[in-house]
């Protein structure tokens, strides 16, 4: 057991040092000199290399990847080339918003598809099941930002129960805070959760064909208590593999959905830093996306050993 | 103690098993022997109320004056694990992988009423009981670390953990190796309390039981004491599957039946057997009856008379 987290973790961290490699590489091969982009076109050669000195991006590559990177470890993202404010804190702020969004989306995705999928699989031979599995179906089609626009029309507009946009931060406000993000959370879980009903129905009917299920039978148990008993835990190791990945999608995912509700999020951050050509801001959030990616996949690992003693090796 | 009358069971109109009737005694050791696609299995899981979707029991089936078929689920699922038990043929999979052998075993004496901590403790007694090395260890282990063998005595600690009046074996001895069958048959004869026991392996059934009922199209074909029936087959049916299971001398051919199986649904009319006879003539276009006492058989043209 504590092999594998071991082996896990190793993976894990080496995988963030190659990301931070590769995010590195693909920022210094883009072409636009922070110093040039800072000081405009009529500036003179000796003025950019002045700011060039300043900023550090006269030493080579190598070096200036040591401090980025060696920065990382400790939270120090750098100063943006262009507000010359500090990126971390900036980071860390949208960071709580965009987690809050994504983990709340996951929820409610996770309150509709563990009962809806099995259900649709306890059901699959009458009407009601097959009736969820073509409504998730539905849901699948539906991209998560037209999904919040509709609820948007009909929470925020027509019946004006709900705030359109906007957030409000935890500490202001926690009632407001809920209420600017519940529309956001079911724009992101209704579409996610329809795709997991998927998931869950076709990893319960598999697990309800299992051979330990009638053995579950045999004891005594009815076929809801095996199921109970016996199966969802067998279930819940495909689904483990979908959640992590719709984690990730979903925190990418994200930018599409703070544009649609004006949420101060990491999505947010990075257009802006993309359309204000904040390379170093860009390169931070961009790394930091990448990271969360990685310590998903981990997570993900983690909670493998943890439901299943086969991949724990010893007792 | 068990007796069964007329039972038949059909998935989407077609009938798997027709009109099985026999009763088992307590304390009696009964084969159900035939091929693949005879019924043996479904017959057996009748009794236990675990038929797979779609698949129905009609007829009457009796353990003491409880009914069996027909019954409410609710009703059935207080005598599976206490009254009747069964084990399955496939130990590698008739376990949960994600739950301690112990725990298994407890689950069935929580599930009809024993306490918690009085389960566990009775768990590894009775992994000890099926004689397994180690007992206390073996409760701890997942199944994935037991070996075929050990995983099937595991099941058999579950059957007999609430002292069963009527024990099912569905081949339970067909996946493990040689060396590990004859000692898993031993332990099942000396256990057992009552058995039904299901294999189309002719040796064992010899080995275990002392009656022996053979099916074959979902029929009933031939039943009576084993050393009867196996040394006087009167069925042709019967007699066909013993000559196939003797030894043959270096050169000779191995006497085989003609034919294969038919496909569910797909046996002749009448005798069910008439299409793979060498005796069939029109008479059997009727369906013989299982007739005689003791040794019964149901064919118009039976071997060894008197």
């Amino acid at each position: 057991m504590i092999l594998y987290l071991l082996k896990r973790l190793g993976v894990f961290v080496a995988s963030v040092a190659v990301a931070g490699v590769l995010v590195f590489a693909f920022m210094a091969v883009l072409p636009g000199d922070p110093a040039e982009v800072a000081l405009g076109v009529n500036a003179t050669p000796e003025a950019v290399a002045a700011l060039r000195a300043e900023f550090g991006t006269d030493r080579p590559a190598a070096a200036q990847f040591a401090d980025w990177f060696g920065g990382l470890v400790t939270g120090d993202f750098g100063t943006s080339y262009v507000t010359s404010a500090p990126i971390g804190p900036q980071i860390a702020e949208r960071l709580n918003v965009t987690v809050a969004l994504v983990l709340g989306g996951m929820v409610i995705a996770l309150l509709i598809a563990v009962p809806a999928g099995t259900f649709a699989a306890v059901h699959h031979r009458n009407p009601l099941g097959a009736a969820i599995s073509a409504f998730s179906q539905v849901g699948i089609a539906v991209p998560a930002f037209l999904a919040g626009i509709l609820l948007v029309f009909v929470f925020a507009v027509k019946a004006q129960a709900l705030p359109s946009g906007g957030y409000v931060p935890f500490a202001d406000d926690p009632a407001e805070w809920l209420r600017s993000l519940l529309l956001p959370w079911l724009s992101l879980g209704l579409v996610q959760g329809a795709v997991l009903t998927r998931y869950v129905r076709s990893a319960v009917l598999d697990v309800m064909r299992e051979d330990y299920l009638r053995t579950a039978r045999a004891k005594g148990r009815g076929r809801m208590g095996a199921l109970w008993r016996h199966g969802l835990r067998n279930a819940s190791v495909p689904v483990v593999t979908v959640l992590g990945l719709q984690l990730a999608t979903l925190l990418i995912g994200a930018v599409v959905v703070e544009r649609v509700f004006v949420i101060p999020g990491l999505g947010d951050l990075l257009l802006n830093g993309v359309a204000g050509r904040d390379l170093l801001l860009v390169q931070g959030v961009v790394m930091v996306l990448v990271a969360a990616v990685l310590l998903i996949n981990f997570l993900v690992d983690v909670a493998y050993a943890a439901l299943d003693p086969r991949l724990r090796g010893a007792r | 103690m068990l007796s069964v009358e007329g039972l038949t069971v059909a998935a989407d109109g077609v009938e798997l098993v027709h009109d099985v009737s026999f009763t088992i005694a307590p304390g009696e050791r009964v084969g159900l022997i035939g091929e693949s696609g005879s019924g043996k299995s479904l017959t057996a899981l009748s009794l236990m109320g675990l038929l797979p979707e779609g698949v129905t029991a009609t007829g009457a089936a009796r353990l003491h004056d409880r009914d069996l078929v027909g019954v409410p689920e609710k009703r059935l699922k207080d005598l599976r694990g206490s009254e009747l038990a069964m084990v399955f043929q496939e130990p590698m999979t008739a376990l949960n992988p994600l739950m301690r052998v112990g725990a298994q075993v407890a689950e069935v004496m929580t599930l009809h009423g024993v306490p918690r901590d009085r389960a566990r403790a009775r768990a590894a007694e009775l992994l000890g009981r099926v004689r397994l090395p180690h007992p206390e260890q073996v409760a701890r282990a997942y199944p994935h670390q037991l070996s075929g063998g050990q995983r099937q005595r595991v099941m058999l600690a579950i059957a007999l953990a609430n002292g069963p009046d009527l024990l099912i074996c569905d081949e339970p001895t067909t996946a493990l190796d040689v060396t590990v069958q004859k000692q898993m048959l031993d332990l099942i004869a000396e256990v057992a309390p009552a058995l039904l026991f299901i294999t189309h392996d002719l040796a064992v059934v010899a080995s275990v039981c002392e009656r022996v009922l053979v099916m074959y199209g979902g029929r009933v074909v031939e039943s009576g004491p084993i050393r009867e029936v196996f040394t006087r087959p009167r069925h042709r049916y019967t007699e066909g599957l013993l000559a196939a299971s003797k030894l043959t001398p270096r050169g000779t051919r191995l006497p085989t039946i003609a034919g294969s199986v038919p496909a569910a649904g797909t046996f002749p009319g009448g005798c069910v057997f008439r299409n793979r006879c060498p005796h069939a003539d029109t008479t059997c276009e009727q369906a013989p009856a299982l007739t005689g006492e003791g040794h019964a058989h149901a064919c118009w043209h039976p071997a060894d008379r008197g």
